[in-house]
């Protein structure tokens, strides 16, 4: 009983996205997929661990380039260009996170937006006759067709895509749930007392760094594979505050914020820029209004409300168990 | 080696771009040493300096009158967003007002668009005349600007040394708490400051304009550098700020006359190196309370 409602609110939040699959065209779905996994490791940093980050967008690039170059001089399969993504995550954000983490959480912000500057002109001068600077990497075709599951396809794709996003969606309630998870908020409300009871704060948030920007690599390992090509464009610094903003739309620290995040920052990205043309403008004032009005977010507000009205229901469908439940 | 002559012009090249950053962040620094809050919302007062002098200057045919209202626009652009946005903020953590300013900076890049559109504009330079300095010649234009950033900072200095609402917000910078005990109205001390930046910014944004395209999105460009120039010098110190924005104006110029690509990245490295030396910058105070 206690598994199923583990998996319950998962499941529920999963069979919503596939409806938006059924009902809005595929590119949108295809980009929400990636954009909400590419989201939930800035909701974790921030949310849990308390460090804001400026500059998810250079680990993006890491597993984006990584699988890019994967495809363009060795290899076909998309499989293995996101699994190398995902390594190339790992192994950058082991090489920079013992500096980083260090910091207090106003210069890790400005430390790691300085980090995906630093990729934005490797990625696109020093590095131009490997990456081909501002013409980014071409390899659509470059990739071969795979059995189960054809990557090619974007139909397939998007069921991978959300099969990868529901793993991904589990493996961070189970850390929500860990005491890990408890010891990652520990580290963002109070780092002395976590101190005091024995614990690591700078093991902690290095693992929890790590496993937000493999997390974000992977995003960007997909992103390769989905689009077929790499420009430097996706670390631009005028691109920074994406997740951090879809992060705070969708409601800091919560599980499925960045989920809600992503499909109203892309709905409304494709609705409002073709109906208004001047994106900025909108994106800027809503965060600022989001923020005065109390931070919470579209899911941060929604969340509350929801959890009310289905313990009512609850109650009234089962009086005797209502009492028994685990929390 | 390089060449003598293209040394020098690098130096006063150097120069005067780390003038154009030092009175840039400046009000960076100083929203941060007095308020606690990252104040992302001065790079939008350099943009929109840039713009009203490119507009002024073209309807009127003078830059520094253009200058001057691009002075007074980001001023009062400052009060507006402090006595609207930021009063209510104050009290919050410090990356709150970084995500909020971020998003004003983001909303004034989208007024800009809404007004001058996406084409760059060109401004041009007021002063052509060039001076011999060792057999290389220099615009007079760079020397000006370079002389108005060291004009500004010790104006800076005179004030906040000499005159008695500058003494208080220094003693402001050390403990808001003990000077609001004293009965000084500190939420006035943060409007001056916060129109003093804001004009600074402008200034900033006017004088750069000749020497670059005027766009929208040069804010943004410059966002990392404001940045590394305030981390270099400590969050907060007004020295500082001075020393690491010619420090990285010369890595900037130098270093792209040795392999230019590597000269944009060039200040991230230095800073990296300097926050694990000295996590607090340069001339950082090591207090960081409210």
């Amino acid at each position: 009983m206690n598994i199923l409602r583990w998996w319950s609110g998962l499941l529920l939040a999963f069979a919503l996205v596939a409806l938006v699959r059924v009902f809005l065209p595929l590119p949108f779905a295809n980009e929400i997929m990636i954009f909400s996994i590419y989201t939930i490791g800035c909701n974790f940093l921030l949310g849990r661990v308390g460090f804001i980050s400026f500059g998810q967008p250079a680990y993006l690039a890491v597993g984006a380039y990584a699988a890019a170059f994967y495809f363009y001089y060795f290899g076909t399969n998309p499989y293995v260009g996101i699994l190398i993504g995902i390594a190339a995550g790992i192994v950058v954000s082991l090489a920079v996170g013992p500096m980083f983490v260090r910091l207090r959480s106003d210069y890790f912000a400005l430390v790691n937006l300085a980090l995906a500057v630093i990729i934005f002109y490797l990625m696109q001068k020093v590095l131009a006759n490997i990456t081909h600077g501002d013409n980014g990497l071409w390899f659509l075709t470059n990739l071969s067709p795979t059995p189960v599951l054809d990557l090619t396809r974007p139909d397939q794709f998007f069921i991978f895509a959300f099969l990868v996003g529901f793993i991904v969606w589990a493996f961070y309630k189970y850390l929500d749930d860990s005491i890990y998870g408890a010891c990652c908020l520990g580290a963002k409300i109070n780092d002395d007392k976590l101190r005091f009871l024995g614990y690591d704060n700078f093991q902690i948030r290095l693992l929890a760094f790590v496993i937000a920007n493999t997390t974000t690599a992977l995003a960007g390992a997909m992103y390769a594979v989905y689009l077929g090509f790499v420009s430097p464009e996706i670390t631009s610094p005028a691109r920074a505050a994406d997740p951090v903003v879809v992060t705070i739309l969708g409601g800091v620290g919560s599980l499925y914020g960045p989920l809600v995040g992503a499909i109203a920052y892309t709905g409304m990205k494709d609705v409002l820029s073709k109906a208004l043309g001047n994106w900025e403008l909108i994106i800027g004032f809503l965060l600022v209004f989001i923020m005065l009005a109390g931070e919470k977010g579209i899911w941060g507000t929604l969340e509350p409300l929801l959890k009310n009205a289905l313990l009512r229901v609850w109650a009234a469908s089962k009086p005797s168990e209502s009492e028994g439940g685990s929390r | 080696m390089i060449d003598i002559q293209l040394l020098i012009t690098g130096v006063i090249f150097g120069l005067s771009l780390g003038s154009i950053f030092f009175l840039m962040s400046i009000g960076l620094s100083l929203c941060f040493g007095l308020m606690r809050i990252i104040s992302l919302d001065q790079l939008l007062y350099y943009s929109a300096g840039a713009y009203i002098t490119y507009s002024v200057s073209l309807a009127l045919g003078d830059l520094w009158l253009g200058v001057f209202a691009g002075m007074v626009v980001g001023g009062m652009a400052g009060l507006v967003v402090e006595r609207v946005v930021f009063k209510r903020i104050y009290e919050r953590d410090i990356t709150f007002s970084m995500i909020t300013s971020f998003g004003i900076l983001i909303g004034g890049v989208g007024i800009i668009k809404y007004f001058w559109g996406l084409v760059p504009r060109p401004v041009p330079v007021p002063i052509a005349a060039q001076i011999d300095i060792i057999g290389t010649e220099i615009p007079v234009y760079r020397l000006v600007v370079i002389a108005v950033a060291l004009l500004v900072y010790f104006g800076i200095w005179l004030f906040l040394n000499k005159t008695i609402i500058g003494k208080a917000i220094r003693a402001g910078i050390e403990d808001v708490e003990h000077v609001e005990g004293l009965g000084i109205n500190v939420y006035r001390l943060f409007s001056v400051t916060f129109i003093m930046a804001g004009a600074l910014s402008a200034l900033a944004g006017g004088l750069h304009a000749p020497l670059i395209m005027v766009d929208p999105q040069m804010g943004l460009e410059v966002l990392a550098f404001a940045f590394v120039i305030v981390i270099i010098g400590g969050l907060g110190s007004i020295k500082g700020t001075l020393v690491s924005s010619f420090l990285v104006g010369q890595v900037v110029s130098i270093g792209s006359l040795i392999y230019a690509p590597l000269a944009q990245m060039a200040p991230f490295a230095i800073m990296l190196l300097i926050l694990q030396l000295k996590p607090t910058g340069l001339y950082g105070s090591p207090l960081l309370k409210r």
